[in-house]
């Protein structure tokens, strides 16, 4: 009988995570396919699209589950996912990760929005949609949000239970670091226990987008040979805001005494200092940058300078620009 | 033999070459990291700590270094392992034909990765066929499976007696090396040490009743001869290799051959590929065969001895050969699989049309779909003409691409900092003017936008280093975590002139750069007021395997400034240790378990090294100092600009693998030097000053407050490892002591 509840031309049921270094979706991954293994048999493959080990930058996550007696001749990344896990609602602005989605894919987003809202962030037509706070839950319990992300993946899956999820997490997570095991394997129960899954109505004006293997605007006809860059600092177009884990740090301007220190240890460089009448004066901080280490925090004398929880605050709004327009310039001819 | 228990496990192609040398249990393992193959070592490394194990596991100060240890073991009269990549490789290159010209059989894994200029760190062949010519033999696994039975095959067939010559165990990199598989593997390790056997060497240097020269020098005739027996050797090896392969199928019921084939016998479009491809290759074949299309696919394991008679005889009966190669020979026949495999042909008299295509360069995947359209491309050619050898999967570019726009080039003005720097009296310099807040007018040299993790304290630190400098500054960063994350193509986060180059060379490139713009400038042809500050940025990494150009720099007192940042760890390549960690330190060549607590020696003292070259001025500096750390830059560019070499170190926080809190980086920096673990300090033209002594300040804290701030040392508070702190303690006790006294003494 099958073990697997659907599967494509090649007997493959298959999973993609979208997310940033640091979230544990590489482990979540392997952890997914042992238990695929261990308790089903099934036949199973996980791998990972990153390169040099970096926190905060993209990820993404390949597990294949096939029958028992199947073998997974399918090694390249995974276009159409029978499940879409977003492990950063930010990514969705900086990476186009609903590609190869169709209406048969249930996409998982850690964020704290509905189902409703995300089909509206992600531009999917309709479908299955689910939104778990992971990072919420995290914060709370104290964990990654890796094994809360697979105890929503237990659900929305079916055949891969809560119990399957717990015992594996007991086997890894248990032998490294035992005292992290109690706090995760109920965060675990909470991922599964508070997914918000609905199969959102049609909204025409969406459509869904094909997978595309690769189509730079850089190619042999204009990249600059040698691969020479002669736009200084252009990484100022970035954003890395889905770098965070949930919290900035907060400015109050009125503790502040301008001593600098948070701009010496910033590590993303985004701590914004302005002249006034020949004076330097603390503004703010530009959170495109920030990754949320709070090393600024930290070292500021005067609590000038606060933990926050990223979503009870308008970030938007509280962003100084380092940059400008004016700044910049175009070199590549 | 029979066939042995095996069991199932989801594993990596690295994981399990890491496993299999467990199983056997090789004598020494010499190493050094390079991704993607350090998770070799690192594995092994984690099964040592376990208890798995008891491989002599000893790092290397670079691939070159690695591959003397491993040359100079093998002469030892025991198993050796080694494994590296791409540049490291090459890095290795010259060993290669040393090893198997004096015929010491060893095993290193190559985990494929492209070699190039613009750095990348993923797969293609271009490293291994650098290889072909170095006398080893060379078997190559297309998936985890063949990773872990060849490498169990591996010594068997480079130790049998009609061989004795070292041999490499390949595999693509990260779509082998780092993708889970569901594989089996023996339950015994004893299974695996019967098939392999116990070693047994010809010759040991260091057998002293049974003294030997050996590596004699050795010119004409003398040397020809040497490589007739080598030659003969291969044509003896695929007899060896069929047989070892032979014997493995009955323990673990998984065959082998030379060459690999898939629906071959009547297929008109045969593909010749190599490595993880194959799998996708073969998938396609199998899709076009249920639409009725003749096709097939060959991909040889042995690629030395290159099996030209079984490639030809498998290939001879189609109607055209798709040849894919993953690099380039640049302007040769191709890739030199396919030209060795057209020359095969050719022997045999068989005159099939083939088409070259080089694809997946960089790590580019190769698509089931795109493995059909070269089979389609394959028919058309049997009527038609198309390109011999040509790219596939690579692109253009859009017409309306360009790189992303970037700022505007900073004057010198904006990068002026109000320090004043002036030689006084006492022949030491005096630096005045520096004020935190005033210093946020200086515009910064990073741009925003890198991606270092969070909390990292690389770019915090080099930062505040660079408050220091005045006006422009050309930088050269090694390989590492600060040039990785600040210069993915087509972005920089370098707002003035960066150069990158490899991380043992960049001393030397610096010093070319800095000795080209002096000549320039004598010969005007850069206005003679021009004034740059030549600044070389590394990690601890590149100041072990760098050490030796920093020290010709040093030598030869060019103008520049050699900076390391020390994470106390190759944190690039996934946090091994480095022989800056300290002892006892947690990592992952330096693994916490029954067996092992962490790194086995003491950290390196990199600033006295240099201060052994009587550079003029030598310092250390961490961000949690900053005016202290702002001082010694001013004085560093002073001395790189007006007298020669300057070597600063700073040590960095790196969270992700201290397992320390992200926003505690500079608080920990600060434990560091309060326990007189990292001393803050300057050489100036010979005289030692301690710039801060937590002791004169009733500061001094003990080495456990360092210690409780991080995951990698938690270990070392616990009783059962009282010794370890114990011993850091006094080492840390003695080397302070020293560079008080120092301080106190000018003479010293």
């Amino acid at each position: 009988m099958a073990i697997l509840p659907k599967t494509d031309k090649y007997g493959l049921y298959e999973i993609r995570f979208e997310s940033i270094g640091g979230l544990g979706a590489n482990l979540a991954g392997k952890m997914l396919a042992e238990a695929g293994l261990k308790y089903l048999g099934l036949n199973v493959s996980s791998f990972s699209s990153y390169g040099s080990e970096k926190k905060g930058s993209p990820v993404k996550s390949f597990i294949r589950f096939a029958e028992p007696n199947t073998p997974i001749k399918v090694n390249s990344p995974v276009e159409t996912p029978n499940i879409l896990v977003v492990f950063h609602e930010n990514l969705i602005k900086s990476m186009p990760v609903t590609l190869g989605c169709t209406e048969d894919t249930v996409i998982i987003v850690n964020s704290r929005k509905s189902p409703e809202e995300l089909q509206d962030i992600l531009k999917i037509p309709k479908g299955k949609i689910a939104s778990i706070d992971a990072t919420g839950i995290a914060l709370e319990a104290k964990v990654k949000i890796n094994g809360i992300i697979l105890g929503a993946i237990a659900k929305a899956a079916g055949f891969i239970t809560l119990e399957h999820i717990n015992g594996i997490f007991e086997e890894i997570i248990g032998a490294k670091y035992p005292d992290l095991l109690k706090a995760n394997i109920n965060a675990i129960k909470k991922g599964y226990d508070e997914l918000n899954l609905k199969e959102v109505a049609l909204k025409k004006d969406y459509a869904f987008k094909p997978f595309v293997k690769a189509d730079p605007a850089l190619g042999y006809t204009n990249q600059i040979p040698g691969g020479i860059v002669p736009n200084p600092g252009n990484t100022v177009n970035k954003d890395l805001s889905a770098g965070r884990s949930g919290m900035i740090p907060v400015f109050h301007k009125d503790k502040c005494i301008n001593c600098a220190l948070c701009d010496v240890v910033c590590s993303d460089l985004c701590i914004v200092f302005k002249e006034e009448n020949g004076q330097m004066f603390m503004k703010g901080v530009d959170y495109q940058f920030c990754k949320g280490c709070l090393k600024c925090v930290v070292i500021c004398p005067k609590q000038a300078l606060t933990e926050g929880v990223e979503t009870e605050h308008d970030v938007k709004a509280m962003t100084v620009k380092l940059f400008s327009e004016s700044d910049m310039a175009q070199n590549h001819k | 033999m029979s066939k042995k228990e095996q069991v199932f496990m989801v594993e990596s192609g690295n994981e399990l070459a890491a496993l299999a040398a467990s199983q056997i249990n090789y004598h020494v393992m010499g190493y050094f990291p390079i991704t993607p193959s350090t998770q070799i070592a690192e594995y092994l490394d984690e099964l040592k700590a376990k208890g798995k194990n008891t491989v002599n596991m000893v790092p290397g100060d670079g691939e070159h270094g690695a591959a003397g240890i491993c040359y100079g073991a093998s002469t030892a009269g025991g198993r050796v392992l080694n494994a590296t990549s791409a540049n490291g490789l090459l890095y290795a290159l010259e060993q290669l034909p040393v090893q198997s010209g004096t015929r010491f059989p060893m095993v290193l894994n190559v985990v494929n990765r492209t070699v190039s200029g613009p750095l990348d760190i993923k797969c293609d062949h271009s490293d291994i066929m650098m290889a072909l010519n170095t006398g080893w033999l060379i078997i190559m696994g297309k998936d985890p499976q063949e990773v872990y039975d060849f490498n169990i095959c591996a010594p068997r067939i480079s130790e049998h007696s009609d061989i004795r010559l070292p041999i490499i165990v390949s595999s693509d990199g990260f779509f082998t090396s780092h993708q889970k598989r569901r594989v089996s593997i023996f339950k015994d390790e004893k299974v695996v040490q019967d098939f392999v056997g116990s070693f047994k060497y010809n010759y040991s240097s260091v057998d002293p009743k049974n003294p030997v020269t050996i590596g004699c020098y050795m010119n004409d005739p003398d040397l020809g001869n040497n490589h007739v027996q080598m030659a003969e050797v291969f044509d003896k090896a695929k007899k060896v290799i069929k047989d070892v392969f032979a014997d493995y199928e009955k323990i673990s019921g998984r065959k082998y051959d030379l060459v690999g084939k898939h629906k071959t016998e009547d297929a008109e479009v045969i593909i010749f590929a190599a490595g993880s491809s194959v799998e996708t290759v073969i998938t396609a074949v199998d899709n076009m065969r249920e639409q009725g299309k003749k096709v097939g696919v060959v991909w040889p394991i042995a690629i030395r001895p290159f099996p030209k008679e079984e490639i030809a005889a498998a290939l001879k009966n189609a109607k055209t050969i798709v040849a894919l190669d993953r690099q380039d020979a640049y302007n040769g026949l191709g890739g030199n699989l396919s030209a060795e495999m057209k020359a095969a042909l050719q022997e045999e008299g068989i005159t099939t049309k083939v088409i070259t295509r080089i694809y997946g360069l960089g790590g580019r995947e190769l698509y089931i779909e795109e493995a059909e359209e070269l089979f389609e491309l394959g028919f058309k050619a049997i009527k038609d003409n198309v390109k011999k050898v040509d790219y596939y999967t690579v692109d253009a570019g859009k017409k309306e691409g360009k790189i992303p726009a970037g700022l505007k080039p900073m004057s010198f003005e904006m990068q002026d900092n109000g320090i004043k720097v002036e030689m006084g009296a006492d022949e030491k310099l005096q630096v005045s003017g520096i004020n935190l807040r005033n210093l946020t007018k200086q515009a910064k040299r990073f741009a925003p936008g890198h991606g270092a993790c969070n909390g990292c304290g690389i770019f915090s630190g080099i930062n505040t280093f660079m408050r220091g400098l005045k006006g422009h500054v050309v930088v050269l960063f090694h390989t590492g975590c600060g040039m990785v994350v600040s210069t993915g193509y087509p972005f920089t986060s370098h707002k003035g002139t960066y150069v990158h180059n490899l991380f043992q060379n960049g001393a030397a490139t610096i010093s070319g750069i800095s000795e080209m713009f002096k000549e320039r400038q004598r010969r005007g042809e850069i206005p003679a007021d021009e004034q740059l500050t030549f600044l070389m940025v590394t990690g601890d990494g590149g100041a072990d395997i760098g050490m030796g150009p920093i020290i010709g720099t040093a030598n030869r007192n060019n103008n520049v400034i050699i900076l390391e940042y020390d994470n106390e760890g190759y944190m690039n390549t996934g946090n091994q240790l480095s022989y800056s960690t300290p002892l006892g330190h947690a990592t992952s060549t330096s693994h916490v378990g029954i067996a092992q607590q962490g790194k086995t020696f003491q950290h390196k003292d990199t600033a006295q090294i240099l201060a052994g070259t009587h550079i003029p001025y030598i310092f250390t500096g961490v961000e949690s100092q900053p005016v202290d750390l702002i001082k010694k830059a001013a004085k560093a560019q002073w001395y790189a600009n007006n007298v020669g070499t300057v070597y600063g170190k700073i040590l960095s926080a790196c969270p992700l693998n201290w397992r320390s809190e992200d926003k505690m980086g500079t608080k920990i920096l600060d434990a560091a030097v309060f326990c007189n673990f990292f001393p803050l300090y300057e050489v100036e033209k010979g005289i030692t000053t301690l710039t801060l002594d937590p002791e004169k300040m009733n500061k001094k804290a003990p080495l456990a407050d360092w210690f409780k701030m991080m995951g990698k040392t938690k270990h070392l508070l616990k009783s059962e490892n009282k010794a370890i702190l114990e011993a850091s303690e006094k080492e840390i006790a003695r080397r302070f002591k020293r560079l008080k006294a120092m301080s106190e003494h000018p003479d010293l």
